[in-house]
């Protein structure tokens, strides 16, 4: 496993605000991240990984529903 | 085609050049007297690391020209409608976390557990003992290491926050969200003192033996712009009076 350094500690800190922070708008739109389809961007949860819409419990609109989860950030290549 | 969305800000637009994301053009929607900036984009079309990080560059550039709320990267609309319709029904929320954030930049610390801050493996029991108490011993000692961590990070956290001396309901945080992570550390200021402030917190978070600190920033204020409840919270946990105080508790894994 790679250690991670101050330097990783920067970028992932930003990568990490740009995919879980910022204002969450119901968008109607999907869009696939590095050849996989990991995001889903629909109904009132922006990003969420598919793996986990579709592992989690799953609300009327497929959207995993566990209070309070934050959904993993999506691997990009 | 889809609208792939980057931030909103109020009206009027700043004159921006007319580059989004991968030089398409840059595209304003606005409704009444917010709008938001977007990038044309063929849903085909996969987004990818560059696209993150452009998207940031985008932020910092529209945020540099007039007060703005990231949105979170991927967030698309399949019509101009879509986008306006979405900021025209929380309006009022908008439009109170842009006064929020006006003005102001954000700062990241990162606390990593340094090699030699000796907590880095839980102890071994005496491989001489049986195979159930070594067990136990080990499970025991892995979990006063975690609790132990979890104690520091909240102590590192209010020592940053006491130091700081801003109002608290500006400073957001995480404890012990990996194995590596002891605490990171969002605070909004302003952005004209952002590299005074910078310079701080460098001085704070050198001050530590137990960990590295990794200062990040000023950028937009992405911790700060979230309007899922009243008064702009923000998915970290609060820091401020009446929040609950840090617990240390791991949020969920990261994949």
């Amino acid at each position: 496993m790679k250690e991670l350094t101050p330097a990783d500690a920067s970028l992932l800190e930003l990568v990490d605000r740009l995919l879980h922070k910022g204002v969450v708008l119901a968008g109607h739109a999907t869009i696939s991240v590095a050849g996989v389809d990991l995001i889903y961007l629909g109904l009132n949860v922006v990003l969420a990984a598919v793996e986990t819409i579709e592992s989690g419990a799953q609300g009327p609109g497929g959207v995993a529903s566990r209070p309070g989860a934050r959904p993993p950030a999506p691997r990009l290549s | 085609m889809t609208l792939l969305a980057h931030a909103i800000t109020g009206e009027p637009p700043a004159s921006l050049d007319g580059e989004g994301l991968r030089g398409r053009p840059l595209r304003w929607s606005g409704t009444g007297d917010i709008g938001l900036w977007s990038t044309r984009w063929d849903p085909a079309d996969k987004l990818d690391r560059n696209d993150a990080l452009e998207h940031h560059r985008l932020v910092e550039r529209i945020c540099a020209a007039q007060p703005c709320l990231p949105v979170r990267f991927g967030t698309a609309f399949a019509t101009d409608e879509d986008a306006r319709a979405s900021l025209s029904t929380r309006a009022d929320e908008l439009r109170a976390a842009l006064d929020r954030v006006a003005g102001k930049s954000e700062l990241a610390v990162t606390l990593l557990w340094a090699k030699n801050s000796g907590s880095d493996a839980p102890r071994l029991a005496d491989p001489a003992i049986g195979p159930g108490r070594r067990f136990m011993e080990e499970r025991r000692a892995r979990y006063a290491t975690r609790e132990a961590r979890k104690t520091r990070a909240a102590e590192l956290v209010e020592c940053l926050v006491a130091e700081l001396s801003v109002e608290r309901s500006l400073v957001w945080h995480e404890m012990c969200t990996s194995d590596r992570v002891a605490v990171s550390l969002a605070v909004l200021i302003p952005s004209e003192r952002a590299t005074e402030r910078k310079a701080v917190l460098e001085r704070l978070a050198s001050r530590f033996n137990d960990v590295v600190g990794v200062v990040s920033g000023p950028w937009p204020p992405y911790s700060f712009a979230s309007i899922e409840q009243s008064g702009g919270a923000a998915p970290r946990r609060p820091t401020g009076p009446g929040a609950e105080p840090p617990t240390g508790s791991a949020p969920q894994s990261r994949s």
